[in-house]
């Protein structure tokens, strides 16, 4: 196997991929929830640019990744202030005190 | 050999971030990992996608969620995880296992058309792409200030005396009217009522 | 001309629906008047339609190409199914005047029934299968939608659900049916299927069979899945006269009927057909011998006779099968008007407490006792010639043992009619007194239903001639009347069927002479009092579902990183699931 950018970037996002799973998975603070999301996404940002290198349309491939990063940064806006709302209201960021469910 | 540097920090700035106990370096760590990303596409040719990546992911988004943990407040939660960490482990792996097996290795094809450039492709071809984003953007900042405001207090003063008063005489006038024009008929029920008061609004205001 | 027949007889009662609806329960001498006219308009328009029948696709509705076409055919046995639908449920509605005179929500009431009618009539016509699904659970809804009519009676509502619940177990089977013949043919018309059904493997052909026959058992409330017609008859008798006795129970047929040359190769399906009808048949009429509510007899009857015209198309007699469910439309809508006419009158539906009637409601009696006449099967009336025709194709064409569990059938049916007439009009002394004979617009509908139980077996040549040349793969023999019922008169079999049924009748008559038998008797008659065991394996279903369920809520933890985990662990589901179908 060569250490090519295609090769290098499709471990990357196979590495992003399950990093920001176990992340999702394992942690209990809201915020790090957030943060975990992000590096999926990130994830997915490399997705789009590696295809794009693959297939040679470069372009195409950008103006996908930049409708990405937009929707992303939307959605990192929103879940802070619903973070920092929920902080508020329920005075904790613990996602098991969170839930009112009993089952 | 430049990639596989780019790989091991990528991958160390995640980890790193998810591992950490603190809020704030959990931040630093995610502004690192998106700074390297944008080296690595700038290798790939992504150009215009590496800067704003640089500039949004390693600027924005890190100044916001350095405000938004400020805001919050560090809680240093100190419980076990939830799910035991062998399940969680195990369900990744099986994840990662699959998915190499079905990406590696990929295809190389390479189209040979030459393309236009990115604002060709980005406002021309994509152009709904763009309009939506637009739209996300105006929905994203309604939304933050929507969730972000704060419960309004219940009016403490009544409406002005005056204005209630003038809105008594006015209603007073239109039944005297209404009696003279048609004796004996009903008064008009309180849709009508509320036109014809704008219209002797207009009057009284020479 | 046909296609606006057509759209006429399917439109005409929704139209009606909605009208009755929009009227408001504040007018309900408007609202009777309306629906009574709607449904009469149906019947004259779907009795024309009989005489234009033809067997190409005359309305073609273009779904694209996913669904294919919804087509309507006016071939022989839908305009047929039409014209019994839109008949007798204009003279169910016409006897509703009556009987619902003092309910309220009218117009709940009639929507929901002329919706039921223009579905039943759209299901025969159509010629497709998608679309005749789409009618199909178009009746289920309304059946469920009567039965539950009541709605602040908890016995009507659990009535309703447990109807809908059964038959649309057979609704899958229609649906999976459907979708394996398009998966197979690439369409879903009736008649490619008819056509190309022996180009299928016989495999996939075996389970469309198996699917649609578990289709008809849920829908004709055949033995294992007939315990949801017992409890309907919580329903107001009209809206039990129209769908549990006449139009929707047919469906079952209709489909087995339409079906048969397509399914008639496939090994063992025509042997199931004549055991699910058997056992029908016999089961259901043990437990109408022992009923005690009069409504519950008549439902187990209803049972007992759909059984019988299963039997007929296991044994490939369609036209018999077909001509007796015209007869039984017939003399069952006839029957159970005029049970319900006496319930409306006394107030109970306990039999036990009934009797003498035959003095205070002579018109009841006279027109129940004709629909008795037919249902036993004795000469003149129209299930005579019906049920002998089903009984000699039985013997020619099917299994001798499956014969002599009919006829022994036949007999039981004549003793529990015996029995219901007696206990109703003529055992004294009588318990309660009823108010009032029949009033007026009851009687037009049981005097027609009564005129029709002697006349419409003269519709047999006719009928068997649109079938002929409408129905080409089916290879149905022309007859004339007369022919026809000389035939039947003349062979032995008629004459032996007629020896059981008088057996049957004076069983009851002189029934204190067999004392002893009955003593032995009594611990089966307990038993199928209970539903011969039916019941409770329905009540150990229902409670086992609920425990799965129960046990099921302690995966709704509301925690987020157990819903993540589920998000995360069905992906790997699925990309195991594509790594090995690769």
């Amino acid at each position: 196997m060569d250490l090519s950018s295609i090769n290098i970037g499709i471990l990357t996002i196979i590495g992003l991929l399950g990093i920001g799973f176990y992340g999702l998975l394992a942690c209990r603070n809201l915020i790090k929830i957030v943060i975990a999301l992000q590096i999926l996404v990130k994830a997915a940002l490399l997705g789009f640019v590696t295809a794009a290198n693959i297939s040679g349309k470069v372009n195409l491939g950008q103006s996908m990744a930049i409708t990405v990063i937009v929707a992303d940064t939307v959605v990192a806006v929103v879940g802070m202030a619903l973070a920092i709302q929920v902080r508020r209201r329920m005075g904790t960021l613990d996602v098991k005190k969170l839930s009112n469910l009993r089952g | 050999m430049i990639n596989l540097v780019l790989f091991f920090a990528i991958l160390t700035g995640a980890i790193q971030s998810i591992r950490s106990k603190r809020l704030i370096h959990s931040a630093i760590w995610l502004a690192g990992v998106s700074a390297m990303l944008s080296i690595f596409f700038f290798k790939m040719g992504a150009n215009q996608v590496a800067v704003i990546e640089l500039s949004v992911g390693a600027g924005l988004v890190t100044v916001l969620f350095i405000f938004a943990i400020g805001v919050a407040g560090e809680e240093a939660i100190t419980a076990r995880p939830i799910i035991p960490r062998v399940l969680t482990l195990g369900l990744v792996t099986i994840f990662l296992v699959l998915l190499v097996w079905f990406i590696f290795p990929p295809s190389t094809t390479v189209s040979l058309t030459p393309e236009p450039s990115l604002s060709t492709v980005l406002w021309e071809e994509r152009g709904l792409d763009v309009l939506a984003q637009i739209v996300l953007i105006f929905a994203g900042v309604l939304g933050l200030l929507g969730l972000l405001a704060e419960a309004k207090p219940p009016l403490d003063q009544p409406m002005a005396q005056e204005f209630i008063v003038k809105r008594q005489e006015g209603l007073a006038e239109l039944v005297r009217e209404s009696d003279q024009s048609a004796p004996g008929s009903h008064l008009p029920e309180e849709p009508e009522r509320l036109g014809e008061h704008d219209s002797v609004k207009e009057v009284s205001y020479p | 001309m046909a296609s606006y027949l057509i759209i006429l007889t399917i439109c005409l009662p929704w139209i009606g629906g909605l009208i009755v609806w929009w009227v408001g329960d504040k007018h309900p001498r408007t609202q009777h008047t309306l629906a009574s006219v709607f449904a009469v308009l149906a019947g004259i328009t779907s009795i024309g339609l009989t005489f234009y029948s033809s067997d190409e696709a005359l309305i073609q509705i273009s779904m694209g190409s996913i669904f294919g076409k919804f087509t309507l055919i006016p071939d022989g046995l839908g305009v047929f199914l039409a014209a019994i639908a839109t008949v007798v449920g204009s003279l169910a509605v016409i006897f509703s005047i009556n009987y619902m005179q003092d309910e309220e929500q009218l117009g709940r009431y009639y929507a929901l029934i002329l919706l039921f009618i223009g579905a039943m009539a759209g299901l025969g016509l159509s010629g497709s299968l998608l679309f005749m699904f789409f009618f199909w659970e178009i009746t289920a809804f309304c059946s469920y939608a009567l039965i539950s009519f009541h709605n602040d009676d908890p016995k009507a509502v659990a009535g309703g659900i447990k109807a809908l619940i059964v038959t649309q177990f057979g609704g899958i089977g229609l649906l999976a049916g459907a979708l394996i013949s398009y998966a197979t043919l690439g369409s879903y018309q009736i008649n490619d299927l008819l056509t190309r059904a022996q180009s299928l493997p016989s495999g996939v052909l075996a389970l469309i069979a198996f699917g649609f026959l578990a289709a008809a058992i849920a829908k004709s409330a055949q033995v294992p899945l007939h315990t949801w017609l017992p409890d309907a008859m919580e329903a107001p008798t009209p809206v039990t006269a129209l769908i549990h006795a006449a139009t929707m129970v047919n469906a079952g047929v209709y489909l087995l009927a339409r079906f048969y040359p397509a399914f008639e190769g496939v090994p063992g399906w025509k042997t199931s057909v004549v055991i699910v009808g058997m056992l029908s048949a016999l089961l259901a009429a043990i437990m109408a011998l022992v009923a005690t509510d009069l409504k519950r007899v008549l439902a187990y009857s209803t049972i007992s006779q759909l059984g019988y015209m299963v039997y007929a198309i296991g044994v490939g007699a369609v036209f018999a099968s077909q001509f007796h469910l015209l007869s039984h439309a017939v003399f069952k809508a006839l029957l159970f008007l005029s049970a319900g006419a006496v319930i409306h009158a006394v107030g109970t539906r306990n039999m036990y407490s009934m009797g003498g009637l035959s003095l205070k409601m002579p018109f009841v009696r006279t027109v129940f006792i004709i629909g008795s006449l037919a249902l036993a099967g004795l000469p003149i009336a129209n299930g005579f010639f019906s049920k002998e025709l089903i009984l000699e194709d039985g013997l020619l064409h099917g299994p001798t043992w499956a014969y002599w569990c009919m006829l022994i059938g036949a007999g039981i049916t004549a003793l529990y009619t015996a029995r219901m007439i007696s206990l109703v009009f003529y055992h004294q002394p009588a318990q309660l007194e009823p108010s009032h004979d029949a009033p007026t617009a009851m009687r037009v509908s049981l005097a027609l239903l009564s005129t029709g139980t002697f006349t419409t077996w003269l519709l047999a040549g006719p009928f068997s001639q649109i079938l002929n040349e409408t129905l080409p793969l089916h290879e149905l023999r022309h007859l004339q009347t007369f022919e026809m019922a000389l035939e039947i008169l003349k062979s032995p079999e008629t004459w032996l069927a007629l020896l059981v049924i008088l057996i049957g009748i004076s069983t009851w008559r002189f029934q204190g002479s067999f004392q002893a038998i009955l003593r032995t008797l009594r611990p089966i008659s307990n038993f199928a009092k209970e539903g011969l065991g039916f019941d409770w394996v329905n009540a150990q279903i229902v409670k086992g579902i609920q425990s799965a369920a129960t046990a099921f809520r302690y995966t709704q933890t509301g925690i987020l990183s157990w819903n993540v985990l589920g998000i995360l662990g069905g992906l790997v589901i699925l990309f195991i699931i594509l790594a090995w179908g690769a």
